[in-house]
């Protein structure tokens, strides 16, 4: 295809690049996927009888592929889009028909995503979001890639032009790109380890562990390992088999771990974080290469998030999160694309990353307030004493200690200690700029946003909290909400009438 | 050379800011409150009614245990509509707004109250909602939208149709909307 034919406005409509029926397929098959996993309890039910059916597998299977080569061609075939007078459409859909009209002045965000079957081609796909409904957003499936780049700088110079001149000449001071952050792999296991998110997977192979065992146990005891033997409790005592427990639990845990590993460099390999013309672009992805762009003017909110284990490492997640209202759809390109995560960052790279973000917040050094005592006794009355009751009861309903209910009991005191944690982990701060919250566990997470940015706010308060004079508020930006409970209420009021103060004497844009 | 634009930064005491806490808040319609009443009891008495016709009719047969289990039935009906006239009664009360130069707040709650607080300069498009009901009664919902999304649409509920029509017509003339929208 000729490059400059597709940005000259031309008034013909196209036809994506052959290339993109892959993408068809691939993201049929994905659907296909996600449909799966609500039918899979119907599969169970009727495992038995496709057990004694084995030949219904092969023409399902047949007639599977058949379907969604079908679809991904229709859907290759009814794409067309079209370039011209400064507006994106396109026209989608095989049976419901979409038409999308959308003006490049109006587009928020270009993100570039690079599949790994596009890449051998030189192909990408081009995501074009706005800020309003989830449904005016577009994605041109297939564009050769210095097609893709040309008409993203020529997208953004359309939007840069398009708004008030006070904030385009701060923009244009630096026209280069500066990289801020890169990861490495060591920064991504790190990662992986801290920040598990297999258990997702776990959870959708829950139904077939019965199987795995059946045929793994064969296998195991093939190669000499034989389990009833390593918990026969006749011939080993209790330290043992504790012992022999707390082996095969980390075992287990290794090999998450190391799924985890796998799925944090699969997202972000590569990982570099940089500024150009007063927007940050993240990239990274080993199979799937994503580029993220986010303009600095719609930074919303920053957010340094540390689990437990992140806490030990002295290592850090920060978000920088953007406009996220319209985006409702299950579309998981742009869930990724309203923030941009850098994983595993150290406490100084995060702050520098904080200070060019939003240069004059003090997130390293205010000092918090804490929230009301209260709040342990609120969480004690509301869960905890019903729950030991509970449990109590079952102790002493049967005349003897069950071992559920026993555990119940000697969880009280943990359960206690994890309370404490949370109400010290709360916090909230102001100063003149900015709000500051700090909440968490055993972890801790910051968030920092500018006053101005704010939405909307809400002050609660329950009976008992009226008496005490306590009141909990919650801050509304584009990127969501934040809510610090249980705060003084003089303390809360104030927060909410100096928010709507600077909203509305400043009159910022908060875009 | 740009113009001078008058500037001011004077340091300004929180404590002097117009404040949330001495809101003067209007209550919503007075017929906002007998209709969601009636509203209650006349779809509870269609429930019933249909229940009640289904119990007692000739045409089939129902089975022993359906039959069985109408008085508890009944009886759960009942009791649900009994707390929900008590907490209308007693919880529309507490819903009030109040419209002041530069933002609007709705009020509500008998044992969490909230005050949600919308600026007008974010608010990006209004919209008044009106059932079959509010219809009925000249009634109407006023619907404001803001960039925080779907989640946090902020609304007012049993408002006079007229009233409604003149807050949404001070909204969008309100020098802000129209210069940020």
């Amino acid at each position: 295809m000729d490059e400059s034919a597709i940005i000259e406005p031309a008034d013909k409509w196209q036809r994506l690049a052959p290339i993109s029926i892959l993408y068809f397929v691939a993201s049929g098959i994905k659907h296909a996927a996600n449909n799966l996993i609500y039918t899979l309890p119907a599969f169970a039910v009727s495992y038995s009888s496709i057990k004694n059916n084995p030949e219904i597998w092969l023409p399902a299977v047949l007639g599977t592929i058949g379907l969604i080569a079908l679809v991904s061609f229709l859907h290759y075939f009814f794409y067309t889009f079209r370039l011209a007078n400064d507006t994106v459409e396109i026209r989608s859909g095989v049976f419901s028909k979409k038409h999308i009209d959308l003006p490049f002045t109006r587009i928020q965000n270009v993100t570039l995503e690079q599949p790994i079957y596009y890449r051998p081609f030189g192909y990408t796909c081009m995501q074009l979001d706005t800020a309003g409904s989830a449904k005016q957003e577009a994605k041109i499936v297939a564009l050769p890639l210095a097609v893709a780049e040309e008409l993203k700088t020529f997208i953004l110079e359309k939007v840069e032009s398009s708004i008030d001149e006070s904030t385009s000449e701060q923009i244009s001071s630096d026209k280069k790109e500066v990289i801020i952050n890169t990861r490495s792999i060591g920064d991504l296991i790190i990662h992986g380890i801290t920040n598990n998110r297999v258990w997702i997977i776990l959870g959708v192979l829950a139904p077939l562990y019965d199987e795995v065992i059946e045929f793994a146990m064969p296998v195991l005891e093939s190669v000499g390992i034989d389990f009833k033997a390593w918990f026969d409790a006749d011939t080993h005592t209790i330290w043992m088999l504790g012992l022999t427990a707390l082996a095969l639990t980390f075992f287990a845990m290794m090999c998450i771990a190391l799924l985890s590993i796998f799925g944090s460099i699969l997202i972000f390999y590569d990982f570099t974080l940089s500024k150009s013309e007063g927007k940050y672009i993240r990239r990274s992805g080993l199979l799937t290469k994503q580029e993220i762009n986010m303009r600095l003017t719609r930074l919303q909110m920053v957010v340094s998030k540390q689990d437990w284990l992140d806490v030990l490492l002295k290592r850090i997640n920060l978000e920088l999160r953007q406009n996220s209202s319209g985006v409702r759809s299950a579309n998981d390109l742009s869930m990724m694309s309203n923030k941009i995560i850098v994983p595993s960052v150290k406490p100084h790279e995060c702050q520098e990353i904080i200070e060019d973000a939003f240069p004059t917040s003090n997130l390293s050094q205010i000092e918090y307030q804490a929230i009301s005592k209260r709040f342990i006794w609120r969480q004690i009355i509301l869960w905890l004493m019903p729950l030991t009751l509970l449990f109590t009861g079952i102790h002493f309903a049967n005349g003897q200690a069950t071992s559920v209910s026993m555990l119940g009991l000697l969880a009280v005191p943990l359960v206690l200690g994890l309370i404490y944690c949370r109400w010290k982990r709360w916090g909230f701060a102001k100063d003149q700029h900015y709000f500051y919250v700090r909440k968490g566990l055993l972890g801790v997470d910051y968030y920092c946003f500018p006053i101005h940015k704010v939405q909307q706010t809400a002050f609660k308060q329950s009976l008992m909290m009226k008496r005490n004079h306590l009141g909990s508020v919650q801050f509304i930006l584009a990127s969501g909400g934040v809510e610090v409970p249980f705060m003084p209420e003089v303390s809360a009021m104030n927060m909410i009438d100096s928010a709507l103060f600077e909203v509305e004497s400043k009159k910022k844009s908060w875009m | 050379m740009s113009e001078i634009i008058p500037f001011s930064n004077k340091a300004i005491n929180t404590d002097s800011l117009p404040s949330v806490a001495e809101l003067v808040t209007e209550p919503m319609n007075e017929k906002y409150r007998p209709v969601n009443l009636g509203t209650i009891v006349v779809f509870s008495a269609i429930f019933i009614t249909i229940m009640s016709l289904t119990r007692f009719q000739m045409l089939f047969e129902l089975p022993k245990e359906l039959i069985n289990a109408y008085p508890y039935a009944l009886a759960i009906v009942l009791t649900i509509t009994t707390l929900l006239l008590a907490y209308t009664f007693f919880a529309d009360p507490k819903k009030r707004f109040a419209l002041r130069e530069n933002d609007i707040h709705y009020e509500s709650g008998l044992f969490f109250r909230k005050i949600v607080s919308q600026p007008i300069l974010r608010i990006q498009h209004v919209e008044l909602k009106r059932g079959p009901i509010e219809r009925l009664f000249d009634l109407a919902s006023l619907q404001v939208f803001s960039a925080g999304g779907s989640m946090h649409t902020f609304e007012i509920p049993g408002l006079a149709h007229e009233q409604a029509v003149a807050m949404r017509k001070f909204i969008l003339a309100h020098k802000d909307t129209l210069s940020h929208g």
